[in-house]
């Protein structure tokens, strides 16, 4: 056999039926309404190797909201956006519980409202890119949009990953939420 | 320095007659190998009979129990010849006495039967109790008291004497070719265990009390009492009136048991194979995948390449994972294959029973190729310094992949449009975009340099970095009969990742290829197509 005869184009996949970057290696999972706050909807999207990254679910408010905004990683008292991690054990990098802020995103209306990041863990590196191109999390948030990537123990992870909603389990609430209206 | 004198002194202390050629400083093998004619020639008329009437005693005592007379004595009533035992040596603990030395042979005999060797030459090793450095440096001692001229550094090692007698005729019991260990790639150790050796070491904790209650204060840093160093430590500045000053030291003590072989270790010098793996599967990891213990992946390159040589050697899984270790110039994805001339790697085999012929390193490529998986066309016996070349040349060589992409929509367009039958279409003016893009000046050797920081899909093993590096070369070309799909021959330096580079993994790689592209664009298939190292090379 000689190597020759292998070619990439011996490797054309099945093309009504690829899958995103995002799709092959992350499954998303879904909050709604966080601390109670209609349409405050959150996805993470877990890879298989347990790094998450935080970013909004489509049915969140902020979808529907047209109006200029910026995304503000300075949240009072800690800055994001110093977040820096050190070693394969990511020392050094923020404590994230459930509830911690992880940015603000300022209306030119003056509207706020912050992104909780959801879970337990260590921040290990916010999307920088989102404060020169907010747009980003608008049009693609499943993607280059992403809010944060954050790192928890296989416990915490694995537990978060079976709390929150599937796609399916999701695509149902919203439904729900949707008909009752 | 009066020969006859010191072997005298010697024989009157305890000790055997190769020890007193040690004490001699006697150093030419074949001295040793004659032992009881040189003896002879350093011993006096008068200490000679005396000597030798007690040597026969030696030599006639161990031949009946050879010859099984130990039975008959066993039910006779004679309890006088049991007392007649030979009288150990108080130098070498009976190390270097003839009489002991079936045992030992017996157990290397046992060991080289089951490990079954190939090999028609050995060197050998004595692990010796550390008693005898104490007894040695006693003797000394005495002997510098006695001759004011004996210089403390006469004593030829136990070890040189102990190859040179016993290692000799080892060489007869196991016929093979005695060599020195730099030579001979197979070692026998023989671990020599004196049982009295704690109670006699316990004098050194009063002549040099200081040091071992050190070592006890400091239990975790000195797990072992009494090592080497720290029993040569606590000797060396003794006196010979310190020494006599502890209780039986007055004189050498009498050895009740001799030193006993307690193991024969065998050992082969590792051998190493290098070879070239060319890998056919988009669905073979190049290292067993294990998740929690779990197995992803029913094999792996590394075990198609073990499978073979653990055949040829008859090893069972477990020797497999402890003798056989696999090393690479860098790796590929699991869905990555590595094609061209295929990619640099060696494989360590520990303690081999023998080196392989080129027969067999023939035959082992044809078991490994046969599966269609991965193909190796020619393995050859490797040095141990041609391995760091295989593990630097993972940093330093450059690398050429074939990707096939796909054209997602315009910079600006809709995401998420990904199927076949979107209009989208690679352009001439993409192909040649993409072809003429640089981010480099006009002159460098490489045409873009990026930024990649730690890929999500490792970032859980290794820590956060942004790392810079060079894509000297990329051409695209169209596919013919599909609008949508190009694809791109790219040289990179080692270390790029070449996937994240192409999809832009959520613009965590800057810039990539839709930076040269002009739109976004996904991978869906990655072929390395040369590892440009040259190795291994052909003697």
């Amino acid at each position: 056999m000689k190597t020759m005869d292998f070619n990439i184009l011996d490797s054309i996949p099945d093309l009504d039926n690829l899958k995103t970057f995002t799709e092959r290696y992350f499954s998303k999972r879904y909050l709604i309404n966080v601390d109670g706050i209609k349409n405050n909807d959150m996805m993470i999207m877990f890879h298989s190797n347990r790094i998450a990254l935080l970013s909004l679910a489509p049915s969140h408010s902020f979808f529907s909201k047209d109006e200029n905004y910026k995304i503000n990683f300075n949240i009072g008292k800690i800055d994001r956006l110093n977040n820096s991690v050190k070693g394969k054990s990511k020392k050094g990098g923020q404590l994230l519980s459930p509830k911690s802020v992880i940015c603000k995103i300022e209306f030119s209306d003056e509207s706020v409202f912050e992104v909780p990041c959801c879970m337990k863990g260590t921040l290990v590196e916010v999307n920088e890119e989102l404060v020169q191109n907010p747009l980003l999390l608008k049009n693609m948030p499943d993607s280059d949009g992403f809010i944060a990537i954050m790192l928890a123990s296989i416990a915490i992870s694995e537990a978060t990953k079976s709390e929150l909603l599937t796609h399916e389990e999701y695509i149902k609430c919203i439904d729900c939420s949707v008909n009752k209206q | 320095m009066d020969n006859k004198a010191i072997v005298k002194f010697c024989k009157e202390v305890g000790c055997c007659d190769i020890c007193c050629l040690r004490y001699l400083g006697l150093k030419n093998p074949a001295t040793y190998e004659n032992y009881k004619e040189y003896i002879h020639k350093y011993t006096e008329s008068g200490v000679e009979v005396e000597n030798n009437s007690e040597e026969q005693q030696i030599t006639s005592n161990p031949v009946d129990n050879i010859n099984g007379n130990k039975d008959v004595n066993g039910c006779d009533d004679e309890p006088p010849k049991k007392k007649k035992k030979i009288s150990i040596c108080v130098s070498c603990l009976g190390i270097l006495q003839e009489e002991n030395w079936s045992e030992c042979f017996n157990m290397v005999k046992e060991t080289l039967e089951k490990k079954r060797y190939e090999c028609s030459t050995f060197a050998c090793a004595l692990s010796a109790p550390i008693a005898t450095l104490l007894r040695d440096k006693a003797i000394i001692l005495h002997l510098s008291d006695a001759f004011k001229d004996y210089k403390e550094d006469t004593l030829t090692p136990l070890k040189e004497a102990w190859k040179w007698t016993f290692g000799v005729k080892l060489a007869e019991q196991i016929g093979m070719t005695l060599d020195s260990g730099a030579i001979s790639p197979l070692l026998i150790t023989l671990n020599m265990e004196y049982p009295d050796e704690p109670q006699e070491l316990e004098i050194l904790k009063k002549l040099s009390p200081s040091l071992f209650q050190e070592r006890q204060k400091q239990r975790r840093r000195f797990t072992v009492e009494f090592t080497r160093p720290s029993v040569e430590q606590a000797m060396d500045k003794i006196s010979l009136e310190q020494l006599k000053g502890v209780d039986k030291w007055n004189k050498i003590p009498s050895v009740d048991i001799e030193a006993k072989c307690v193991s024969a270790m065998c050992v082969h010098a590792p051998s190493y194979l290098g070879g070239r793996y060319i890998k056919l599967s988009r669905e073979l990891p190049q290292t067993p995948w294990l998740i929690k213990g779990k197995r992803m992946m029913e094999s792996s390159v590394q075990e198609i390449l073990f499978e073979p040589i653990a055949k040829v050697f008859d090893l069972t899984p477990e020797d497999v994972d402890h003798r056989l270790k696999f090393m690479s110039a860098g790796r590929e994805d699991v869905d990555v294959r590595c094609l061209g001339d295929g990619r640099p790697f060696a494989i360590e085999i520990t303690d081999p029973r023998r080196d392989l012929t080129g027969d067999e390193l023939k035959r082992v490529c044809k078991e490994i190729s046969k599966g269609g998986q991965v193909i190796v066309q020619k393995l050859m016996h490797v040095s141990r310094n041609e391995l760091s070349e295989l593990k630097k040349g993972e940093e330093t060589k450059c690398k050429t992949y074939e990707a096939l992409c796909i054209k997602l929509g315009n910079e600006n367009a809709e995401p998420n449009i990904l199927n076949g039958k979107t209009p989208v279409a690679v352009t001439e003016e993409d192909i040649q975009r993409i072809n003429e893009y640089r981010n480099t000046e006009a002159g460098d050797e490489a045409r873009i340099v990026v930024k990649q920081r730690t890929p999500i899909r490792v970032l859980h093993r290794r820590p956060l970095l942004t790392r810079t590096r060079r894509i000297y070369d990329v051409v695209a070309r169209r596919v013919p009969d599909y609008p949508q799909l190009f694809t791109l021959t790219i040289r990179t330096e080692a270390g790029t990742y070449v996937k994240e580079w192409c999809h832009g993994e959520f613009g965590r790689t800057t810039p990539s290829l839709r930076d040269a592209a002009g739109f976004r664009a996904d991978i869906l298939a990655l072929d390395v197509t040369a590892v440009l190292l040259d190795w291994p090379r052909p003697q």
